[in-house]
């Protein structure tokens, strides 16, 4: 009897071998494949010029209107150039909403903006109204409803049902063999905890999926990507903290929360023009309540402990940061100084600094610049990045001590192996033990490390799984920064694509502090890597921001967070 | 609109940002990651300080250590000590270089699968020890202090080398309380990491250095009166004995005659040939670098110059230096150095092949003939042919005053003469007394040993 159960016992340790053996190619595989049919979309949609409105000018030549959002000028770069001396550079705003109206809006131009003859400063279209530009009589005439059905229907297509169907259950099969490989090989003793953690997300990504189709919407690879980074979080967070499975499975169900809630409130520009000055008031609340009642956890006072659980509420302030800096067109033309938006980030680097929170004032710091830019253009920017540069540099020379210690260690870890190096080195070491294809779920050595789930989970991803999944990971969130960016070319408002490029950089940044801080290219500043690592508040911000990416996606029937056409998008009644 | 649009092209630099620092990782990682896998600590290779994968076995496919799933030495205890201090234990109180610096083959590992080993068990590590000579050798020292080392002069093999004190990895010693001493150096591999007074063993070296630049050095003849003076000085010897030629000097192990033959060389002539000789010189194989002996007489007197050409005043040799240095010698003036590790065999597939170092030419074939025929008259004339049956030794014994109340260091060196057997040798017993009653007893036994181990190889 006892014979046969060592041969059992045996024969599984055989079969255990055997499953890592395939599954260690399988698995790259999958992903890789997965991860293709997701970007690829992404990267080479077709973008149409869509237009809303043509200006009838005077001698009967028609400007299309390609925009909700056009710059009147002289200037080249304006979005309807009138190339007449008379006419500003940057003359007027002609903006469009979301019931089909449209406004004239005068961006503080030289001779002003005329409708039927008298100046405006900003004024509602009439059909029939004539606008004066410098001289130059026009007229708007709108699309009709017909036309914009029409538009609806040959505007680029997003991928079809079937696609995001097939991805998703692409996805489905690695989780599962994910959930196998770390349940045959490291024993029962978590079983309950992985189980439930990778269901968690299998479940989530369906019943998303399901939602999307309800409300017509079939567009699904940016949630994809999440989904697929949220599944390689959980398999570094099974081998390192495999009681803490469930928690990050609730805070993605409080991200996805957040990512409705904010892609529903950018739904219509009106109400997220609102949302902004709460998003203000919150960012700064977070900060100032951490300030206040903060915990100290390694050397940065970001955590707030409530019961049992503690948040980082400076990841949430991220978020509410991206909603303040978004603008739309009439104010960036308008009101060209950024005064009260340097004031607001003067503040949130002033709470960092006071918490000592390094990674994330770099992580501010940098979203600051892509907004002064991307609202200012080059001019006020170098002055306004120097400003900020000033007050970036005070923050590193309050928390110095801190921070000195990893500089003084970067591109010297080897040198340091048991000190300041140890914890890239043993990075480095497992990473590289690892080979391109891991080895295996549960069989790392990373959990010895600190932060081996959070601020060097790649690494723990390296080891186990191999570095192939460590360039899809970086990849996943480079795609999503470059869809952001081509979307960009086809954006409604201003508002959205400052949202969705601010949104892209914050992730891009966390992953180039998280991803090249472990591998020492760059110091490591303990940044969480979006989606990817453990941690409840960062879950949460990454679904946040990731509202914002969908918000710019304007492809037909492609995002939750873009309305369709007034009566109907390719289902119209 | 498209303005903002264009300056979404910002994003684009923070791709690149990232994407350039991946590239740069990744060349970084093509470039290094065969040695971050085996850097000392590397958690999948190391294992307490100490080199935690593959297979270590003896000349002969002996089994010491096993390290494919923790450290399993071998069954015998006293191989296990014998062995300590080349495997290395538990917790890196002694460390194993000539296995870290295979480890990168020991670990197994490749660019595609990293250590990942399924159906593998790493590498397997072939040493040139042999394991009965290494208990015989163990057996032979009993409680003494030191060390003792053979190697194959021909092809460098290091058939036996073991360093007293040792202990059982799988037993270690709590020598936090010893107040006896015992345990004094336990960690060191005396072989390859101490330095010693070499006493009269130091002579071989006086001799080579005069026969290569005195011509006329075997016509002349030394008196000894039991005692030389130089200056206010007296080098003392060990008897009387009277008028005799260099080969007589030599057997008579004569300081006062070696004290003259040291006022004919001369400072700079003994240090040049010292030199040349690499007698005091560190020697490196197998990630072994072994610790350099010194001979220095920039400040010496006359009559400390003639202490120093007899193995006194500061000169210091480390044991496998000397033995490398006779065994040139027995090789006819050019030899090889010795080695430790056979081969490397992973997956049926040689990844590491042994060889000993070819060194340099030290010094005529004529000297070493000299100084072969030399040694051999000690052994036949004065130390005993029957110690060897079977074997023809040429050797020279030391007894090196280390001061204090200790007894001075045995040292016995040399070399088996036989073709068929060319091995050099070297035994140290600290604390040990006149060196030819010590050390013979010891040698004997291991040299039969190397014996029965080479016949049985063929």
């Amino acid at each position: 009897m006892s014979d046969l159960v060592s041969v059992l016992l045996n024969a599984q340790d055989a079969y255990v071998h055997v499953f890592t053996a395939i599954f260690r190619w399988i698995a790259p595989v999958l992903a890789s494949v997965l991860l293709f049919r997701c970007i690829k979309p992404l990267l080479t949609f077709r973008r149409v010029p869509e237009v809303w409105a043509q200006l009838c000018l005077s001698d009967d030549h028609k400007l299309p209107v390609t925009h909700w959002e056009n710059v009147i000028g002289r200037s080249k770069r304006s979005d309807i150039v009138i190339n007449i001396p008379t006419v500003s550079r940057s003359h007027a705003v002609l903006t469009r909403y979301d019931d089909g109206s449209w406004t004239i809006t005068d961006a503080d131009s030289k001779d002003g903006v005329f409708v039927n003859g008298k100046r405006i400063k900003i004024r509602a279209l009439q059909s029939e109204d004539v606008i004066s530009i410098g001289g130059v009589e026009m007229t708007l005439q709108p699309i009709s409803k017909q036309q914009e059905q029409r538009l609806a229907q040959v505007r680029t297509k997003t991928s079809s049902v079937f696609s995001s169907f097939a991805n998703v259950v692409l996805l489905s099969v690695f989780q599962c063999l994910c959930c196998l490989a770390f349940l045959i090989g490291s024993g029962s003793q978590y079983a309950q905890n992985i189980l439930l953690g990778f269901g968690g997300i299998m479940v989530c990504q369906w019943l998303l999926l399901l939602f999307y189709v309800c409300i017509r919407r079939i567009s699904f690879e940016v949630e994809t990507i999440a989904f697929f980074l949220c599944t390689m979080g959980m398999a570094i967070i099974a081998t390192i903290a495999p009681k803490e499975t469930v928690k990050q499975l609730l805070a993605m169900v409080l991200g996805l929360t957040l990512f409705l809630t904010v892609g529903w409130s950018l739904r219509d520009l009106e109400r997220a023009k609102k949302f902004r000055y709460i998003a203000a008031a919150a960012g700064v609340g977070f900060l100032f309540i951490t300030l206040l009642f903060g915990k100290e956890y390694y050397g940065a006072k970001n955590w707030l402990v409530i019961g049992s659980f503690s948040i980082q509420p400076s990841e949430l302030s991220k978020v509410c940061f991206v909603y303040v800096g978004a603008s739309a067109m009439d104010r960036i033309m308008t009101k060209r100084n950024l005064f009260l938006f340097i004031g607001y980030s003067i503040i949130i680097c002033g709470c960092l600094a006071l918490m000592n929170d390094f990674g994330t004032a770099i992580i501010f710091f940098c979203a600051f610049l892509v907004i002064a830019y991307m609202r200012s253009g080059s001019v006020g920017t170098i002055a306004l990045a120097c400003t900020s540069l000033g007050f970036a540099g005070v923050v590193a020379l309050k928390i110095a001590p801190h921070a000195l210690r990893r500089f003084n260690a970067w591109r010297h870890i080897w040198e340091k192996p048991l000190a300041a190096g140890y914890q890239q080195t043993r990075a480095l070491m497992c990473m590289a033990s690892g080979g391109l294809l891991g080895l295996g779920a549960g069989n790392g050595w990373m959990r010895y490390v600190f932060a081996a789930d959070s601020d060097v989970a790649i690494a723990t991803l390296g080891e186990e799984w191999g570095l192939v999944f460590v360039l899809l990971a970086v990849l996943a969130v480079a795609a999503l920064a470059l869809f952001s960016v081509r979307s960009a070319a086809m954006g409604r408002s201003s508002f959205y694509t400052i949202g969705a490029c601010t949104a892209a950089s914050i992730m891009l940044m966390q992953t180039i502090l998280n991803a090249l801080g472990t591998v020492d290219v760059l110091p490591l500043t303990g940044v969480t890597f979006p989606f990817l690592s453990n941690g409840g508040s960062s879950m949460i911000c990454s679904w946040g921001l990731l509202a914002f990416i969908k918000a710019a996606d304007t492809r037909q029937n492609a995002s939750f967070a873009v309305r369709l056409t007034r009566k109907g998008g390719i289902s119209s009644e | 609109m498209n303005r903002v649009a264009a300056r979404a092209g910002i994003c684009l630099l923070l791709v690149a940002l990232l994407l350039f620092g991946m590239v740069f990782f990744l060349f970084e990682y093509a470039v290094n990651a065969d040695a971050w896998v085996v850097f000392p600590g590397s958690p999948h290779v190391y294992n307490g300080g100490n080199i935690g994968c593959g297979i270590v076995t003896d000349r002969d496919g002996v089994v010491l250590l096993n390290m494919s799933d923790g450290r399993i030495y071998a069954q015998a205890e006293d191989l296990r000590k014998s062995m300590v201090h080349w495997l290395g234990d538990r917790k890196g109180n002694v460390y194993a270089p000539a296995l870290s610096v295979y480890s990168e083959q020991l670990a197994g590992y490749d660019f595609l699968n990293g250590l990942y080993a399924y159906g593998r068990i790493g590498g397997t590590a072939k040493l040139t020890l042999s394991a009965t000579v290494q208990q015989e050798a163990l057996k032979a020292f009993g409680d003494y202090k030191g060390t003792i080392g053979v190697y194959n002069y021909k092809t460098g093999e290091l058939l036996c080398a073991v360093s007293t004190p040792n202990y059982d990895p799988d037993n270690p010693p709590d020598i936090s309380d010893d107040t006896t001493g015992k345990y004094d150096g336990l960690y060191v591999n005396r072989f390859t990491q101490s330095n010693y007074v070499p006493g009269s063993i130091f002579k071989i070296v006086t001799l080579a250095a005069a026969l290569e630049s005195i011509p006329d050095i075997q016509e002349q003849s030394f008196i000894c009166k039991g005692s030389y003076d130089i200056g206010k000085d007296t080098i003392t010897c060990t008897g009387k004995h009277g008028r005799q030629d260099i080969k007589q000097a030599f057997r008579n192990s004569c300081n006062c005659a070696f004290a003259q033959i040291a006022e004919q060389l001369g400072k700079d002539t003994l240090t040049l040939y010292v030199e040349q000789f690499g007698v005091v010189e560190s020697l490196s194989f197998d990630g072994i670098t072994t610790a350099a002996g010194k001979y220095d007489v920039s400040q010496a007197s006359q009559f400390s110059l003639a202490w120093s050409s007899i193995g006194q005043y500061t000169d210091l040799v480390n044991p496998c230096g000397f033995m490398t240095f006779v065994g040139t010698i027995a090789a006819g003036g050019k030899g090889v150095k010795p080695y430790l590790v056979e081969s490397i065999t992973s997956d049926n597939m040689t990844t590491h092949k042994g060889k000993g170092q070819s060194g340099d030419r030290i010094m005529s074939a004529a000297t070493a003939d000299i100084i072969r025929e030399f040694m051999a008259y000690n052994v036949s004339d004065k130390y005993g042919s029957d110690n060897f049956p079977g074997l023809t030794v040429c050797a020279k014994t030391g007894t090196a005053e280390v001061g204090g109340e200790k007894k001075p260091n045995a040292w016995m060196t040399g070399f088996v003469a036989d073709e068929e057997y060319p091995l050099a040798f070297v035994v140290v017993v600290e604390d040990g007394g006149y060196g030819r009653e010590i050390c013979m007893p010891i040698l004997s036994k291991v040299l039969e040993a190397c014996k029965q181990s080479m016949i049985k190889n063929g």
